[in-house]
């Protein structure tokens, strides 16, 4: 599914982490536009720089140089107000280490979203939506790992969020778990348009993208457009 | 161990903010202990050495007039060492520039140097010589309130008649640590003082050759008091004794030991509660200290460190907060104990009054503050001891929060998530949340404590100056008196009222207790003096029966409705059991007072008039002044409006020395307590923090889950603080009252208030500062580095 609209477009970013004496360049001059509406993984070894694009398209962090567009908006100009209201708006999160709240329960976790949302879903649909209406008053500590990831996988969606980041959602989880996750991100991509970033490790995870993002010691080696989708079903690992 | 030690630096260094936090609560306790402590042992020690060296005597008595050679019988007593007889004699002085009238108690001393008791330390010149009967010394205090150097010369009328007196020395003496004027409250320097005049000198001023008027004894080391005391008064009966007494009735004397009470009350009231809290603070801060560390005290553990060596690691931690208050508070109470003393001096006529820092004193507050770390320290220390390498380096298991009661309260009153955050994190934490609370709530009601003395003695100042006594002016004469002089009074040009006080000086018994006390004739008619009770209305007289002060009826431990057995002192000696018929609320002094009848009933006629109560035009006062100052009737004149302002002075200079400390201590509980919570708060929650903020919410909104939780533990603690402060309050003010006063209980409504809104400040200020954290928390940092 493509869409003329760019939702992102980003020109030479560049990040360098600080620490002490070292300098590490995180990313080293990145271009791309994401579509509307796309469904994209980053694929990559470990420290080529997929959570930081990801951190910095998600308004979480800012680049050390570049510019990076988000509709109209030029995100590398927002201050930190704006830039919060831009995630709250649009951006839906979604980490390897669920990251819920442990004092709310699954519902409550997933209203804490809908409660500063502009056009959010019922926290009990959004539950429904990934199979967890029945333990909807669950605190996280009675959920197991694949529940509390699709607990924060509702709460993600709960929003009706423009995009979706997710940093190696499946990362922690089994195989059957983990499709069971994805199914749920690709629904929200195919049924709302729900723009979708997968960032994973697993090269089969890359075939139910409609594009995958090769990245390389802080750069976008090379861009791989599928042209067919296989559904997240047929993925195993 | 060279590692750990680094480490212990490096913990400490990184933990700065609330290692300083604890550190200033426990160094309010040394400061408060090295205050109190000090002071009462230089207090203390310094009267003891004055005694001694200037052989302070161990009983005294006085009698209207009985010749010398009654010292014999005296000295003869089983258990007397030495008596020494004296004459002591009040005069006026004639300053001729002022208006209100100077007084002074003359207090004979031997020309040729025999006095073995009460002696007179010289700070400058000499003592009265043989044959020159003008000499006097002059008392320090008076000397330096009134300008009055060597070679000084003024007129006094002793005795009613005029005679010229010359300084020759200036000194004091341990009988008169504390001089009062008659009828004053409070002293005063600058308008009586003592004087010590030649015994030839004064005895021919007094027509007292060869006879005195009042004597101390001092006793042999196994002597029994009460033994001496008795055989005394039987010697004196004849001489219109009115009866021996010991240091504990020694007006001097109680005046210090009053002081020295209140001292001791501080000290067992202000350091325990610091220590108190300092301890939970190191037991919550090396707690979370310590469960963070888990896995490095594993990693330690698995190279071959010790059990004994690890939790010596974290004693020492909290060890070195305690070596740091005891250094703080060390300097902060020798300081206020210097303060203090000055404060004294300048009440107390002490040859030398000084605070001297003792180390005992030092070394007690170190050993209270490091015993207090340490016993904070023990749980966690423990529970770092016990963990195994493997169950260590495992991480700790997560909070886990199921659906308890406090979930369910929130479920249904309609939280926000946030709230439920907020009040879910309270409920998981139920000690570290009461200890906050409790924190908080102590330092409320410390505040609320100390705040209300300034309501207590206003209120004591008001019952006394401005609804018991409503003379303007008090006259005491040199003897007791007729009517005559009442008579005389009223002829006075703005003079428009004039009341009688008649009083027997009488001794009171009840079951075992003895007490000396003044017994005030109270006519029908009275209008200038009212007994009041607590909601302000006047009591009225019990016909036949006695009405007791407080404070005397406490003494006596009476109740209406008792009786007790009343004899007078001196007269004719007579004794009666009178009915006690109401109390009241008095709050300075202690006395009982009775009709007029039930006086006579009991002396056989009416009271002499010792006193007079004047009611008079404002723009005569001066005129009236200036003339009574003149009569030789007149021993002393009280001057309700200069008693007041001298007394609101000295409640000033105490209070408010002692305040300014006392607010800010109590701001340190608070500061501490909610610094630390705080910053506990936020390590625990940092997390959560930043998953707000990817989940779009703004800074501030975060901010609320921390202030939030403060806040509401702060609010919670208001009540409870109140509550204490309540509590404490009456305690503090039963035990800082003496025989000499008792201070009601009667806060301000504003003082609750003040009391909670220094600390609310002090805590969100607090919050806030911590709070402002949240504003810099990095998100990215945070979500990376999993706990
Ligand atoms: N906050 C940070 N401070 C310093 N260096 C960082 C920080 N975040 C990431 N890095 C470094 O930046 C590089 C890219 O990291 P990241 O984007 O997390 O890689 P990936 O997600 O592809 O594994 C790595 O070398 C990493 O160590
Ligand atoms: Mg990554």
């Amino acid at each position: 599914m493509q869409l003329e609209r760019n939702a992102f477009s980003g020109h030479d970013l560049r990040k360098i982490y600080v620490t002490g004496e070292t300098e590490v360049h995180a990313l080293r001059g990145v271009d791309f536009d994401i579509k509307k509406g796309e469904s994209l993984v980053l694929l990559g070894p470990s420290g080529s720089g997929k959570s930081t694009l990801l951190n910095i398209v998600g308004g979480l962090d800012r680049p050390t140089s570049g510019t990076l567009h988000y509709d109209e908006i030029e995100l590398t100009a927002l201050d930190d107000r704006d830039l919060t209201r831009f995630r709250r708006a649009n951006i839906g999160f979604i980490f390897q280490f669920y990251n819920l709240i442990p004092s709310l329960t699954a519902e409550e976790n997933v209203r804490l979203v809908t409660d500063i949302a502009s056009n959010p879903m019922d926290p009990g649909e959004a539950l429904a939506l990934v199979g967890l209406a029945d333990r909807k008053h669950h605190y996280p500590a009675q959920l197991s790992g694949g529940e509390q990831q699709r607990v924060a996988v509702a709460r993600a969606i709960a929003k009706q969020p423009s995009v979706l980041l997710c940093d190696e959602p499946t990362g922690a989880l089994d195989s059957r778990t983990g499709v069971r996750v994805l199914e749920t991100l690709e629904q929200a991509n195919r049924e709302l348009g729900t723009t979708l970033l997968i960032i994973t490790h697993n090269a089969g995870i890359a075939a139910m993208a409609d594009r995958v993002f090769h990245f390389l010691d802080g750069r976008i080696a090379r861009i791989e457009t599928n042209t067919h989708r296989i559904s997240p079903s047929e993925i195993s690992w | 161990m060279r590692a750990l030690d680094l480490k212990l630096m490096r913990d400490l260094w990184r933990m700065r903010g609330q290692a300083l936090a604890i550190a200033v609560v426990l160094a309010a306790a040394s400061a408060t202990f090295i205050l109190s402590m000090g002071v009462h042992r230089s207090l203390y020690e310094t009267r003891e050495a004055y005694y001694s060296e200037n052989n302070f005597g161990d009983v005294f008595a006085n009698m209207t007039r009985a010749p010398r050679s009654v010292l014999d019988q005296v000295s003869a007593i089983e258990g007397v060492q030495q008596a020494q007889g004296s004459i002591v004699q009040y005069a006026i002085l004639d300053f001729p520039n002022r208006i209100e009238a100077v007084r002074a108690l003359l207090q004979s001393v031997d020309e040729r140097g025999r006095d073995r008791i009460n002696l007179v330390s010289l700070k400058t010149g000499r003592m009265p010589a043989p044959g020159q009967p003008e000499e006097v010394v002059a008392d320090e205090a008076f000397a330096l309130a009134n300008n009055v150097v060597l070679g000084h010369e003024f007129d006094a009328i002793i005795y009613g008649r005029m005679q010229r007196l010359k300084v020759v020395g200036i000194g004091l003496a341990p009988n008169y640590v504390n001089a009062l004027a008659p009828g004053d409250i409070i002293p005063d320097d600058t308008r009586f003082g003592v004087f010590w005049m030649g015994e030839e000198a004064l005895e021919a001023a007094t027509d007292r050759t060869e006879a005195i008027n009042t004597l101390s004894v001092k006793l042999q080391r196994d002597a029994s008091q009460a033994d001496v005391i008795r055989a005394i008064d039987r010697i004196l009966e004849p001489y219109g004794g009115t009866g021996a007494f010991d240091r504990d009735d020694h007006p001097s004397h109680v005046f210090l030991d009053s002081e020295l009470d209140q001292l001791e009350a501080m000290v067992k009231i202000f350091p325990p509660v610091f220590l108190l809290v300092a301890t939970f603070l190191v037991y919550v801060v090396l707690g979370r200290m310590i469960r963070t560390q888990r896995s490095l005290i594993g990693l330690f553990k698995a190279f071959g460190y010790s059990d004994a060596a690890i939790a010596g690691h974290y004693l020492k931690f909290a060890i070195a907060i305690a070596i740091l208050a005891t250094i703080l508070g060390a300097i902060a109470g020798v300081w206020m104990a210097r303060e203090l003393t000055e404060l004294y001096a300048r009440y107390y006529h002490f040859p030398i009054l000084r605070f001297s820092f003792e180390p005992s004193v030092f070394f007690g507050a170190s050993a209270l503050a490091v015993a207090s770390a340490a016993v904070g320290a023990v749980s966690g220390v423990w529970s770092a001891a016990r963990l195994t390498p493997a169950v260590a380096m495992s991480p700790p298991p997560p909070p886990v929060y199921r659906a308890g009661m406090v979930e369910r309260i929130g479920q249904n009153a309609g939280f926000s998530a946030i709230g439920h955050m907020i009040v879910r994190h309270i409920a998981r934490w139920p000690a570290r949340s009461s200890m906050t609370i409790g924190g908080v709530a102590l330092s409320i009601g410390l505040l609320f404590s100390t705040l209300q003395f300034i309501d207590s003695s206003e209120f004591m100042l008001e019952s006394y100056f401005f609804r018991s006594q409503q003379q303007d002016i008090s006259v005491t004469f040199t003897e007791a008196r007729n009517e005559d002089v009442l008579f005389e009074l009223r002829q006075m040009p703005g003079v428009l009222r004039v009341e009688p006080v008649r009083g027997l000086s009488v001794e009171m018994n009840h079951g075992n207790r003895l007490e000396r006390t003044a017994l005030e004739a109270i006519p029908p008619s009275a209008k200038l003096t009212a007994r009041i009770d607590q909601d302000g209305n006047v009591i009225s007289m019990p016909p036949g029966g006695l009405m007791l002060s407080r404070q005397l009826a406490d003494q006596l431990k009476v109740d209406p409705g008792d009786s007790v057995y009343v004899k007078m002192l001196g007269g004719r000696r007579t004794e009666a059991m009178l009915p006690v018929g109401a109390t009241v609320d008095e709050f300075i002094g202690a006395r009982a007072y009775a009709t007029n009848e039930t006086i006579e009933k009991l002396a056989r006629d009416g009271a002499p008039v010792g006193a007079a109560l004047l009611l008079i035009d404002p723009a005569e006062r001066d005129n009236i002044l200036t003339v009574l100052k003149t009569m030789p009737a007149v021993l002393s004149i009280g001057d309700r409006d200069l008693e007041m302002s001298r007394f609101e002075e000295m409640i000033d200079d105490n209070i408010n020395t002692m305040l300014t400390f006392y607010i800010a201590f109590a701001s340190a509980i608070a500061v501490g307590v909610v610094y630390n919570s705080a910053r506990i708060l936020f390590s625990e929650r940092a997390h959560e923090l930043a998953t707000l903020r990817v989940l779009g919410y703004h800074r501030l909104e975060v901010a609320v889950v921390l202030i939030g939780e403060i806040a509401l533990l702060v609010v919670i603690s208001v009540p409870v603080g109140l509550m204490i402060g309540f509590w404490l309050a009456q305690l503090m003010l039963r035990m800082f009252g003496s025989d000499l006063f008792r201070l009601p209980f009667a806060p301000a409504n504003a003082t609750y208030g003040e009391a909670a809104i220094v600390v609310l400040i002090a805590a969100l200020l607090t919050a806030v500062i911590v709070a402002r954290r949240v504003m810099r928390l990095d998100m990215v940092r945070v979500l990376k580095a999993r706990d």
